[in-house]
C-alpha cells in the first residue's frame, strides 16, 4: 500500500490488487531455483501418453495410466499431464547435458476430495551431470526446504518409488505440533529415462526433484482447505498482498 | 497393508519395541500409521513382495534377527489328474492346482490360523477360504479354494471377449465387458482370473475337498479389472503389484500343513505347469553403486548389506530373489544399500550448478501482472472443465455435465465475477493467465490473458461513486495500448444476475501484448513475508457509513489516524468513501465507510451498534470533529 496526499487532503490509498497465492509461491520456489542456476523450460499442459507415461519409464501396467486416475482426451490421443516430468523430457532431448532445468505449472490428477483435487501445480527439477549423486541431491533439498521453511526445519528423506528416479525418496519436515508433513519427492533420475532422451547414462547421471505448489502454500500461509484457492473469493485472494 | 506388532514379533528371535520397529519402517520406506499396536503401511507400488508377513520380516530382517521358517508340509504329493487348459499362457505363465480331501467339520482353529483372527479384526468364512486368506496374509500369493464337488467339467483359462454375465462369491452380479482374463468351466465362468472366484465353485462350510488354484498373472494383463468393475479385491491388488512366480509349491504346501493341524488330510494331489524361472542376476559394480549414492563402501561392507538382503553372491554377480522383481539394475541396487544404511545417514555433498546464461522467469506474463496489481486487479486460477462444446473433449470427465477443456477464460471469470457480487463485493477487478487450446495440432498451447471488472472504480473518496465501464479500463490499459484492444461489455440479460452494473472484459494472446509491457515497473511488489492467512466467515457482512464535519483542518489527520488505528475483532474493513472541503464555511466533509462482520454468527444490530458507538465516542472526543445530525452535538 502506498498514499499520496496534499495538505488538508484524506489520505489517497492506492488500492493494490493481488497476486494469486499458489502462483506466488509457484514463483517464489522458481525464482529461488533459478538463483541455484536452473533453466526454466516450458511445455503444454496436454501431452501424449508418450511423453507423460511412456519416456518416463511408467509402464502401461502402472496404476498411473487407469482411466481413474488420468484424464484421457480426444478418444485416448493425449492426455491432460499428470506432472510436469514432461517438460523436462522435452527439455532433455533438446538440449545436451550438463543441464539444470525446472518446469511449474498446472498438473491434473482424476480426483477431487477435500484433500485433492483435479488440477493443482507443481514445481519441478532435474539436473543431469558428470558425477551427480544422492548426496547432492541431500544438499540441493536441504537448500531448499531451508529457504522455504528456515534454518531450524527439521528433515526427514524416506525411500519412496517413482518409476523415473531410483533410488527415490520423499522428504519430511517436522511440525510444530511434531508431526512430519511430506513436503517433496525426489531421486537419481533412472538411467532408462536418461536413455529415453538419447543421453549416455554410463556417463552422465541426474538428479530430480518435485514439489507440490498447494502443499507447501497451506503450510506457509496456514490454509487449512485446498479448495479455498480455487473460489475465487475476493475476502480469500485480498489477504495475500 | 495392516499387520500387528504381535504377529511381527512371533517372528523375531529379539524383542524389540513398537517404536523401535516403527522407526526402521520409515528408514526402509514403509510409510505407515500406528493405532492400538497395528501398522497400517502403504507398501509402495513396486514392492509387492512386502504385501505379507513374510515380506515385511524380510526387510526388517535386516536390522532384527528374525525365524523366516515356517514349517511347511514335507511329504510327497501324487501328480493331479486335472482336465485344465490353459489359453492365455501370456497372462498367466505360471499356475498349480492343489487338490487335497478332509472329511470334519472344523471350526476350532490353531496356531497361526487361530493368531490371524486373534490379532487383526478378520472375518471368518470358511475352513479351506480362512486358510486361504491367512496365506495370502502371511506369504503374499492369493490362492483361491474351489469346491472340488463343483468342478465337474473341463476348466479353461482364457481372455474372453465379449458381454458376459458374473456372479461373483459374494454374490454380486457383474456384466463383464471387452476382454476378460476368465476361468471357465466348460462354458461357465467360474473366476475372474486373479480379482474374484465365482458363486457357482465357491467353498461353503459344508465344502469337505478343495481344489486350491496357485498362479502367476501377469501385472499388465490384470491392472484396471478390479476398479472396472468395482470389486474390492486383496487378491488384484497383490497381483497388479507383482507376485513371486517362484513360490507355488511352498505355499501349497504350507496350506497342506496348516490344513493337517486341523483335520486328517485322506487325499492329496498337485498339478503344475510353467515355463522354468531363472533368478535375476546383475554384476556387482561397488564403483557405479558407490558414484550413484556418493559414498565410498568397499566390496565387503558391499557383501555383507547385500547378505542381510537376502541376495545372494557369487564372483562378484549378485542373484536376486525371485520375489524381487522391482530389482534390475544397479540403480535399484544402490537404493537397496541407501535404505539399509538410511537415507538420513548419507552425508550432504555441496551441490554447484554451473552457470551457463542469465535466467529469467517468464517476464512478459510477470510484467502484466504486476501491471494488474497496481491498478487493484487481483489474480484467479480457474479449473479448466467447462460445459461448452470445445476442440478438446474429456474422454472421462470427473463431471459428465463439463466435459470440455475451455479454449477461452470468459466463462469462468464471469462466474468468478458474479460469485463475489452475490458475496456483496461492489468493486470487482479480475484477472487470470491460462494455457488454453484451439486445437490438438499445437503442441505449444497459448497463454491467454483474461481481464474481467465491474462495480466501483475503487475504494476511496475519488473513485467510489464512478463506475467501471469501458472508458475507464481503456484508460488504465492507454499506456500498453500501442494498439487498440478489444473491451468488450458482457451484457447482463442472460446472467443470473439483478445487478446492472456495466461488466467490461477482453482477452488476449500474451504474444500480443504491446512489447513495451517489459518496460513496465512494478509499484507493488509480490508479498515476500508469508501472510497467515484467516478464516472467511461465511456469514454476510453488514456497513454502515459515518461523515464527520471538521472546522479545524489540523484535525482531519488526527480523525484519520484514530479511525484507521481502531482494532475490533468485528471490523473487516474502513475506507474513506467521501470528502469535500467547503473553502466558503471553512469546514471539512469526510464519510468512512466500515464493514463489519462475525465470524461465528450472523452479525445482529446491536453487536453493529456497539462498535459504531464506541467509534462515534472516540472520533467525538476530538476537538472541532462533529458528526452532522447526531442529536448530541458538539
Amino acid at each position: 500500500m502506498s498514499s499520496s496526499k496534499e495538505i488538508n487532503q484524506p489520505r489517497l490509498i492506492k488500492d493494490f490488487g493481488a497476486y494469486h497465492p499458489i502462483n506466488n509461491m509457484r514463483d517464489f520456489i522458481m525464482d529461488l531455483l533459478i538463483s541455484f542456476g536452473f533453466e526454466v523450460v516450458d511445455g503444454p499442459e496436454i501431452e501424449t501418453e508418450e511423453f507423460n507415461f511412456d519416456m518416463l519409464n511408467i509402464k502401461k501396467s502402472h496404476p498411473a495410466r487407469q482411466m481413474h486416475d488420468t484424464f484421457y482426451i480426444n478418444k485416448k490421443s493425449h492426455v491432460l499431464r499428470t506432472h510436469t516430468s514432461p517438460v523436462q523430457i522435452r527439455g532433455m532431448l533438446e538440449n545436451k547435458p550438463p543441464f539444470a532445468f525446472i518446469s511449474g505449472g498446472k498438473v491434473y490428477r482424476k480426483d477431487d476430495d477435500a484433500t485433492h483435487l483435479p488440477m493443482f501445480h507443481q514445481v519441478e527439477g532435474i539436473y543431469v551431470d558428470k558425477d551427480v549423486n544422492f548426496g547432492n541431491l541431500k544438499d540441493l533439498i536441504f537448500k531448499i526446504v531451508h529457504n522455504l521453511f528456515g534454518k531450524d526445519v527439521k528433515l526427514r528423506f524416506r525411500p519412496s518409488y517413482f518409476p523415473f528416479t531410483e533410488p527415490s525418496a520423499e522428504v519430511d519436515i517436522l511440525s510444530k505440533d511434531n508431526k512430519w508433513l511430506e513436503i517433496l519427492g525426489c531421486g537419481i533420475v533412472n538411467p532408462i529415462v536418461l536413455e529415453n532422451c538419447n543421453i549416455d547414462s554410463s556417463n552422465f547421471n541426474g538428479l530430480a526433484f518435485g514439489l507440490g505448489v498447494e502443499r507447501i502454500a497451506m503450510l506457509k500461509h496456514g490454509v487449512k482447505d485446498i479448495r479455498e484457492f480455487y473460489k475465487s473469493n475476493l475476502d480469500f485472494l485480498s489477504q495475500f498482498k | 497393508m495392516k499387520v500387528s506388532y504381535k504377529s511381527l514379533l512371533r517372528n523375531f528371535k529379539s524383542k524389540p519395541s513398537i517404536i523401535e520397529i516403527s522407526n526402521k519402517l520409515f528408514q526402509l520406506g514403509h510409510e505407515h500409521e500406528l493405532e492400538n499396536s497395528i501398522f497400517d503401511i502403504e507398501i509402495t507400488p513396486n514392492r509387492g513382495d512386502c504385501l505379507s508377513l513374510q515380506g515385511l520380516c524380510r526387510d526388517l530382517g535386516v536390522f532384527f534377527d528374525i525365524d523366516h521358517k515356517k514349517n511347511i508340509y514335507q511329504g510327497n504329493l501324487d501328480i493331479l489328474n486335472l482336465d485344465f487348459k490353459n489359453d492365455f499362457i501370456e497372462g498367466c505363465p505360471n499356475i498349480s492346482f492343489l487338490k487335497i480331501k478332509i472329511d470334519e467339520h472344523i471350526s476350532d482353529y490353531k496356531g497361526d490360523l487361530k493368531n490371524y483372527f486373534l490379532d487383526l479384526p478378520n472375518k471368518k468364512n470358511n475352513f479351506f477360504t480362512d486358510i486361504s486368506n491367512y496365506i495370502s496374509f502371511e506369504t503374499g500369493q492369493p490362492t483361491h479354494c474351489y469346491d472340488a464337488s463343483k468342478m465337474d467339467g473341463r476348466l479353461t483359462l482364457k481372455l474372453l471377449e465379449g458381454s458376459h454375465q458374473f456372479d461373483t462369491l459374494l454374490g454380486d452380479k457383474i456384466n463383464l465387458i471387452d476382454k476378460n482374463m476368465v476361468f471357465l468351466l466348460d462354458d461357465n465362468i467360474i473366476n475372474l482370473a486373479g480379482v474374484m472366484g465365482g458363486q457357482n465353485t465357491s467353498c461353503t462350510k459344508k465344502t469337505r475337498e478343495v481344489i486350491v488354484e496357485c498362479a502367476y498373472f501377469n501385472p499388465e494383463k490384470l491392472i484396471g479389472t478390479s476398479i472396472k468393475y468395482d470389486i474390492q479385491s486383496d487378491a488384484a491388488y497383490k497381483f497388479e503389484r507383482g507376485v513371486d512366480p517362484k513360490c507355488h509349491e511352498n505355499v501349497l504346501r504350507r496350506f497342506i500343513k496348516i490344513v493337517s493341524e486341523h483335520a486328517d488330510i485322506k487325499s492329496l494331489a498337485l498339478f503344475s505347469e510353467g515355463k522354468e524361472i531363472k533368478n535375476k542376476i546383475i554384476d556387482l559394480d561397488i564403483e557405479i553403486i558407490n558414484k550413484i549414492i556418493g559414498v565410498k563402501f568397499k566390496m565387503d561392507q558391499y557383501k555383507n548389506y547385500f547378505k542381510k538382503l537376502g541376495f545372494s553372491i557369487e564372483n562378484n554377480s549378485i542373484h536376486i530373489p525371485s520375489h524381487r522383481s522391482d530389482i534390475n539394475t544397479l540403480n535399484d541396487l544402490a537404493e537397496e544399500i541407501a535404505r539399509v544404511v538410511g537415507y538420513d545417514n548419507i552425508n550432504l555433498q555441496e551441490l554447484k550448478i554451473p552457470r551457463k546464461k542469465k535466467l529469467t522467469n517468464n517476464q512478459i506474463e510477470k510484467k502484466i501482472k504486476a501491471f494488474l496489481v497496481d491498478n487493484g486487479f487481483y489474480e484467479v486460477i480457474n479449473f479448466p472443465f467447462t460445459k461448452n462444446k470445445s476442440k478438446i473433449k474429456l474422454d472421462n470427465p470427473l463431471d459428465s455435465n463439463k466435459k470440455y477443456f475451455r479454449d477461452q477464460l470468459k466463462e469462468s471469470l464471469i462466474n468468478n465475477l458474479l460469485f463475489n457480487e452475490r458475496r456483496q463485493k461492489d468493486s470487482i477487478k479480475l484477472f487470470e493467465v491460462s494455457e488454453i487450446y484451439s486445437s490438438l495440432e499445437e503442441t505449444k498451447s497459448e497463454k491467454v490473458l483474461g481481464v474481467i471488472a465491474s462495480g466501483r472504480v475503487g475504494k476511496n473518496y475519488l473513485d467510489f461513486s464512478k463506475k467501471i465501464n469501458k472508458k475507464y479500463i481503456k484508460e488504465i490499459f492507454s499506456p500498453l495500448t500501442e494498439k487498440e484492444f478489444y473491451f468488450e461489455e458482457i451484457a447482463r440479460d442472460s446472467l443470473d444476475t439483478k445487478l446492472r452494473d456495466p461488466i467490461i472484459y477482453f482477452e488476449i494472446k500474451l504474444k500480443d501484448l504491446p512489447s513495451n509491457i517489459i518496460e513496465y515497473n512494478s509499484v507493488s511488489d509480490s508479498p515476500k513475508d508469508f501472510i497467515q492467512y484467516k478464516q472467511i466467515s461465511d456469514f454476510p457482512s453488514s456497513k454502515r457509513d459515518l461523515s464527520f464535519s471538521i472546522k479545524d483542518f489540523s484535525k482531519l489527520d488526527q480523525l484519520q489516524e484514530l479511525i484507521f488505528s481502531i482494532k475490533n475483532e468485528l471490523l473487516k474493513d474502513v475506507f474513506i468513501f467521501d470528502y469535500y472541503k467547503d473553502t466558503k464555511n471553512n469546514i471539512i466533509k469526510i464519510g468512512f465507510r466500515f464493514t463489519l462482520q462475525s465470524e461465528k454468527e450472523t452479525i445482529t444490530d446491536i453487536q453493529v451498534d456497539n462498535v459504531m458507538n464506541n467509534i462515534i465516542e472516540l472520533a467525538l472526543s476530538l476537538e472541532s470533529v462533529d458528526i452532522p445530525g447526531l442529536k448530541n452535538e458538539k
